[in-house]
């Protein structure tokens, strides 16, 4: 805080309701009135919250099928480089190409490298690990969002109108409402 | 907040008692926070002795070469193989809970899915010791196992099936292990909103990755999640089937049959339930898991038991039939008289007792839902199931066509070492496991408990109507 304030923290208005399914409609309804940037924060996943929160299609099937794909590619074009181009081994005369030996050893390339993709690609898409963010300094948000709680946050322009946004929130039944100004690290 | 959803099926709930999300997480979690008892260190205490054997045999074994074990020619493949088999099977019971009821939808999968698949990774671990032992210079493997440049200018041999078994078990063992972290990431948040302690809350803060329960994520999760079990379910069923491959594909009498790949994978799932059984059952009691891991969770894995072992026996009957079928007299010889009547017919008829016999106690409604009567059961088809890969790996090796090649085999001490010592390893991992994460995944039960009591609304709405 030296430079007398160059950082400019994230502003988020943090609600949270009684039922998962007044998170959904209190979502919506936000989603409605034109608030763009929400999320919510649920210990588990809730039934219908992509559509709440107006999310488009999953990315990850796509991310999984380009890493299965690759793994196939990958496997028999090893496979096939490895010992019929460069080191064929003759064994008894049998075909040195032969696909239905290759079949076990490109299954199982797809499966690691479409897993890998699924793990790591969802990682990437999620942006974790990331053990900051300013939700975290609710310390109501840090004993229940990840127990029981349901919490909608909903990122606000610097000179955004938090009263106003307060107000909806609770006028759409949340139990309680807290305003969250990120501290400078 | 009642769980009062009725299966028309099977009344009896899923969670036990009235709980809400508060309750499951302090209850889940409880044996994680809590200190280690007395009963957690005795047994702790004998696993580390367990496992410290398996260091005396591994050193012993390094030192000294393969000579210590008891392979010898004709029968090259001793103990080793048959542990690795073993082992390996047992982690399969972890995979079909996680993966393949997850996409069958079962919902008493939920309690149990952690824990098993936790054993999946142990498991896999204990049989991975075996293959690598066995190559007698585990500092030389690298140079002929994996396909990398090396200055000698060769390449793996691809079409041989122990090169498959390579790729089989490390994606295997990669992919479990993604998939249990996966699924672990809310658990192990919430395990960091509940802890008091600064350590472990900074501890389980860091491997929780900075979860935050957000929509956008669970959004993407939910579809990883489920990839990665739909990318399981084959993995589960190949992994097997690649093992089988080391015996069918080769010629020995016994091994040479294509029933090898199905009857392999049902074996693996069979003695994988009964290790499920084994631990759970007193795991279920120290670690207060019981309104979770009920009476009907157990039954189902018993049934589960029941139908793999027929499974099983059927393998087993065919097996005999073909070899009588074939006219082959190698065959016949192997199938009705080696294992029958040879030196090893002991083994044989204990591994039909344990595989054919027992599990068909588990037709009776009271004694698959009898505490003490399973846990028995459950050892027998462990043994039952080690007895298997022993009569297969060993019988059909000793006496195969040349009676002039005919031979013999017993273990040494350094082999039973090894195979006591991964069940310490085992069993080690397993009480850190058990001591240090929580064993039920816990997000999945509380979501399971939300579904309940919506369909608990819907159901009492319909009743209103009418």
């Amino acid at each position: 805080m030296s430079d007398g304030g160059s950082f400019k923290g994230r502003l988020f208005v943090l609600a949270e309701f009684d039922k998962a399914d007044a998170l959904l409609d209190g979502t919506t309804a936000m989603r409605e009135k034109g608030f763009k940037k929400l999320d919510t924060h649920t210990p588990y996943p809730i039934h219908g919250i992509e559509e709440a929160l107006g999310l488009g299609r999953p990315k990850i099937p796509t991310i999984v099928l380009c890493g299965a794909i690759l793994g196939i590619i990958v496997a028999y074009s090893m496979i096939t480089y490895m010992n019929v181009i460069d080191w064929p081994i003759n064994v008894a005369n049998r075909p040195i190409h032969a696909p239905p030996a290759n079949v076990p050893i490109t299954f199982e390339l797809a499966i690691l490298l479409g897993g890998c993709s699924s793990f790591f690609g969802v990682m990437a898409l999620m942006g974790l690990p990331k053990h900051y963010h300013p939700v975290f300094q609710s310390a109501r948000f840090c004993e229940k969002a990840s127990i029981d709680g349901f919490f909608l946050s909903v990122e606000m322009a610097h000179d955004g109108d938090v009263t106003s946004a307060k107000a909806a929130v609770t006028a759409l039944g949340a139990s309680h409402v807290e305003v969250i100004e990120e501290l400078e690290r | 907040m009642t769980t009062g959803y009725k299966d028309e099926l099977d009344p009896r709930p899923f969670i036990e008692g009235e709980q809400t999300d508060r309750s499951l997480n302090d209850s889940l979690l409880h044996h994680v926070l809590r200190g280690a008892g007395k009963g957690w260190w005795t047994l702790f205490s004998i696993s580390l002795c367990l496992l410290s054997i398996l260091g005396v045999s591994l050193g012993w074994t390094l030192y000294k070469g393969i000579g210590a074990w008891g392979n010898n020619q004709p029968v090259s493949w001793g103990f080793g193989i048959i542990n690795f088999v073993w082992w390996i099977g047992i982690g399969h019971a972890g995979t079909l809970i996680s993966a393949i009821l997850l996409l069958f939808q079962q919902r008493w999968r939920t309690s149990i899915n952690r824990f098993a698949e936790a054993m999946t990774l142990f498991a896999v671990m204990c049989a991975l010791i075996f293959p690598v032992m066995h190559t007698g210079r585990p500092w030389y493997a690298v140079y002929f196992l994996m396909p990398y440049p090396s200055v000698n200018g060769i390449w793996p041999q691809f079409k041989s099936p122990l090169m498959w078994d390579v790729f089989a078990v490390s994606t295997y063992f990669t992919i479990s292990l993604l998939f249990w972290f996966l699924g672990l990431v809310p658990d192990l948040a919430s395990l960091r909103d509940t802890a008091k302690s600064k350590t472990k809350r900074f501890v389980y803060g860091i491997f929780a990755l900075g979860w935050r329960g957000s929509g956008r994520h669970w959004a993407e999760y939910k579809w990883a999640y489920l990839l990665l079990a739909g990318l399981s379910t084959p993995l589960v069923l190949s992994v097997h089937s690649i093992v089988s491959f080391d015996f069918a594909v080769s010629v020995m009498p016994g091994w040479h049959t294509t029933i090898f790949p199905p009857y392999f994978v049902a074996g693996a799932i069979f003695s994988g339930f009964a290790m499920v059984i084994t631990w759970l059952v007193p795991a279920r009691h120290y670690l207060g898991l019981k309104h979770v891991v009920t009476i009907r969770h157990l039954e189902n894995m018993n049934k589960v038991i029941l139908a793999t072992g027929m499974m099983v026996s059927y393998g087993y009957l065919m097996e005999h039939f073909i070899a009588w079928y074939s006219g082959s007299p190698y065959e016949f010889g192997i199938f009705f008289h080696t294992r029958q009547r040879g030196p090893f017919s002991g083994v044989y008829w204990l591994m039909v007792f344990c595989n054919c016999v027992a599990p068909q106690f588990y037709w009776f409604k009271a004694l698959r839902t009898n505490l003490m009567f399973m846990w028995i059961i459950s050892i027998f088809v462990n043994i039952g199931m080690w007895c298997e890969r022993f009569i297969i790996v060993v019988t059909s090796l000793h006496q195969d066509y040349l009676p002039g090649s005919w031979g013999d085999f017993s273990p040494t001490v350094t082999d039973l070492g090894l195979y006591i010592g991964t069940i310490g390893l085992f069993s080690t991992l397993f009480l850190l496991f058990m001591k240090f994460i929580p064993a039920v995944a816990l997000t999945e039960v509380k979501e399971l408990r939300h579904e309940l009591e919506h369909e608990a609304h819907l159901d009492d709405a319909k009743g209103a109507h009418q």
